[in-house]
């Protein structure tokens, strides 16, 4: 190239060299620069910019700040110092899985295994362990792990517990290490992992329930938890499609059956439904309890889920369909290929939004039905006479669980809607 | 006729078949004007009094157009002419309340294989590109081609390939719509649209919707689509094109085709008022 030193244009000066920069001149734009200075000043400024940027300001900190003290000293002090932690150490296994039989236990670690493996292929596939997951995994393994340990007698448990993490990153693994570099290849393993998650919870229930003396009623404690809701939540997306079309639906006798259903269904509470479930499902499809429950849940569900699914619908621009229309697509190939993805993507937020809560009030066939979940069996574990002190240790708990796995889904479903471009067009 | 012969009606009139009738050169009562080059072509498109309401709104009033293989044509109007219309219910986006519709000798009307088979002969491309935002570039192109016409997956995945090559952006194959720009997304809708093999190509404002440094990109493209001998009806505003490439233009006005004729004819000599307005307005 030229040996000649550039040129300087007219309208700016040549810039001074950056101080300390040496040979190269690396000049920053101011916005840039500030972040080069030292970072005790840096988060100096932080400080006095964000926590006492004025008098009020400065009020404010103080006051939240002596709140969120006197808050976390309680908790501290009760986690560690007031509360007896017994109640939950001596009764996990009631609190776990209730009255499923000690010996065919395998089936729930195998099962666990089985859900941990796909959570981490799916990760592996759509997304990646970040830091913070790291970090949840290793928190909420510790304190499962802490849990089944104290008091001895859980060796097995603790292994079986940590075998299944182990599968969770060995499916993170397989999928990371799969050959992915073609478009073509990416399918199939999305494909693959994605068809083993649609029938995980088939395969889920046919490990806990097929063969041996274990039946639906055996389902009990945090497992029945762990069932209901997604039962109820794949039950709901499955029966929000059709009930979605069919209200969008131009047939008249279509759109009014499904709108019905909708609005009959939204117009009571889960609690209302249960107790159809109790009282009047017995003689229409009878059954266990359990089942009939799940019948219940997805229902309602699937009520909510239409309507989120309906919404998106609305939101497709027009133009959608009629390019799936002026391709030749028939309305039906329109609708699984075109407007089916696009609308389940942007209802994934509020879809999302409803798992959490129908996760939540899978606690609620405790107070309807004769059923025990986590909560219910808590009950139980309370009402043992050297437990009755420790009501508060034992909901803390419930609570703490609930939080976990919400918090889980939550964190889950941002990193889908990343993964699918939701927001983005 | 009562009405002197413009220079665009001798023009079109020496061009006719030798010992044919003298046609008029510009009207809106049913009589076409070919180009030239066009003598012999078989009717690829043949429209006869045309109504479409939108309620009470008549936004199509008794249009009847005949169009040739091949033949280039420029639909110009104000907005709300019905020239989107009209080329809607080309492939039956929208359903007309009267006259008839032919496309390459399929009559347009509730059989739904026929209008399968119109819309296997007819691409369009759109105005907002409409382009299947969870589907790859590549995906977009072999979706219409694997779904309609089974054709086998790595077939139309290599017709994709050729079709992104020939409106220049085969580089983008793998990315997703939201990651082009708008003359690289309207690029693509034209090579999904080509994907199926058409014989008529429909153009909504292809251009209305885009940068102005990115307009040329996507007209290149049509105007060499042009050159191959796909037949075409372009609703436009790019002047430029209309009297390059077009063998001819066609003005809407309230639902009725006002006037029609060769580029020359319009932009030397326009007969009717309102094409003269609105041409006086545009240039």
């Amino acid at each position: 190239m030229s040996e000649q030193p550039p040129i300087p244009r007219p309208d700016q000066r040549p810039l001074p060299p950056a101080p300390g920069a040496g040979q190269r001149r690396i000049v920053l734009p101011p916005h840039r620069q500030r972040a080069r200075r030292p970072r005790s000043v840096r988060v100096r400024e932080w400080v006095r910019k964000n926590l006492f940027p004025s008098t009020a300001g400065t009020l404010l900190t103080l006051v939240a700040g002596a709140i969120m003290g006197a808050i976390l000293v309680g908790v501290i002090v009760f986690v560690f110092f007031g509360a007896n932690w017994e109640v939950i150490t001596h009764n996990r296994w009631l609190l776990f899985a209730g009255g499923f039989p000690h010996e065919e236990a395998w089936r729930l670690w195998v099962s666990i295994a089985v859900v941990f493996a796909l959570i981490g292929a799916a990760y592996g596939t759509w997304s990646s362990f970040g830091r913070r997951d790291h970090l949840f995994v290793l928190v909420v393994g510790g304190f499962v792990i802490f849990l089944m340990a104290h008091g001895g007698a859980a060796i097995w448990s603790t292994v079986y517990f940590l075998i299944a993490i182990g599968c969770m990153y060995l499916g993170y693994a397989a999928t990371v290490w799969m050959p992915r570099e073609t478009s073509t290849l990416r399918t199939l393993q999305q494909r693959i992992v994605g068809g083993l998650l649609a029938i995980s919870l088939p395969i889920v229930l046919v490990i806990l329930l097929v063969g041996g003396e274990v039946g639906p009623r055996h389902i009990d404690g945090f497992v029945l938890n762990l069932i209901l809701a997604p039962v109820g939540i794949v039950g709901g997306v499955l029966l929000g499609i059709p009930l979605a079309l069919g209200r969008a639906s131009r047939m008249r006798s279509i759109s009014l059956t499904c709108t019905a259903y909708i609005e009959i269904v939204r117009g009571a509470p889960l609690l209302g439904w249960l107790f159809v479930a109790l009282f009047i499902l017995d003689d229409v499809i009878g059954g266990d309890l359990i089942i009939r429950a799940m019948v219940v849940m997805a229902v309602f569900t699937g009520a909510y889920m239409a309507e989120y699914i309906r919404g998106a619908l609305q939101a497709l621009p027009r133009g959608q369909f009629e390019a799936a229309q002026a391709v030749g697509l028939t309305p039906t190939q329109s609708t699984r290929l075109i407007v089916m993805p696009q609308a389940l993507r942007i209802s994934i937020p509020p879809m999302v939004g409803q798992a959490i809560s129908i996760w939540k009030d899978t606690t609620l066939v405790t107070v309807i039905l004769p059923l025990r979940e986590l909560k219910g069996n808590a009950d139980s574990a309370i009402a043992q006479f050297e437990f009755t002190p420790d009501r508060i240790e034992a909901y803390v708990f419930v609570a703490v669980i609930f939080w976990i796995v919400a918090f889980a889904m939550s964190r889950i479903s941002q990193r889908v809607e990343r993964a699918q471009g939701v927001g983005e067009r | 006729m009562a009405e002197e012969l413009s220079p665009a009606d001798i023009i079109a009139e020496s061009a006719g078949p030798k010992g044919a009738p003298p046609q008029p050169a510009a009207n809106g009562d049913g009589a076409d004007v070919f180009s030239p080059r066009l003598a012999g072509s078989k009717d690829m498109i043949v429209t006869e009094h045309v109504d479409k309401w939108f309620g009470d709104f008549q936004a199509l009033d008794d249009v009847s157009l005949r169009i040739k293989e091949e033949e280039i044509v420029v639909i110009l109007g104000p907005s709300g002419s019905g020239k989107s219309t009209y080329i809607r219910c080309l492939n039956r986006l929208e359903e007309h309340d009267a006259g008839r519709i032919v496309i390459d000798g399929i009559e347009m009307n509730e059989d739904v294989r026929a209008l399968a088979a119109i819309r296997s002969e007819v691409g369009m491309v759109f105005q907002q590109f409409n382009l299947f935002p969870h589907l790859s570039v590549l995906s977009n192109i072999t979706l219409g081609p694997q779904k309609v016409r089974h054709v086998p997956k790595l077939e139309a995945e290599a017709l994709a390939m050729q079709l992104l090559e020939r409106v220049g952006i085969p580089e983008q194959a793998d990315k997703f719509p939201s990651q082009l720009s708008g003359g690289q997304q309207q690029r693509v809708a034209i090579a999904r649209a080509l994907a199926m093999q058409p014989k008529i190509m429909l153009f909504d404002e292809p251009t209305s919707a885009l940068d102005p440094e990115m307009i040329k990109e996507v007209l290149d493209v049509m105007q060499e689509l042009a050159e191959s001998g796909m037949t075409m009806i372009v609703v436009t505003h790019e002047m430029g094109f209309a009297r390059e490439v077009a063998d001819r233009l066609v003005f809407f006005d309230e639902g009725a085709l006002v006037e029609q004729g060769t580029p020359e004819h319009f932009f030397t000599n326009p007969r009717e008022e309102r094409t003269k307005l609105f041409l006086s307005q545009i240039l």
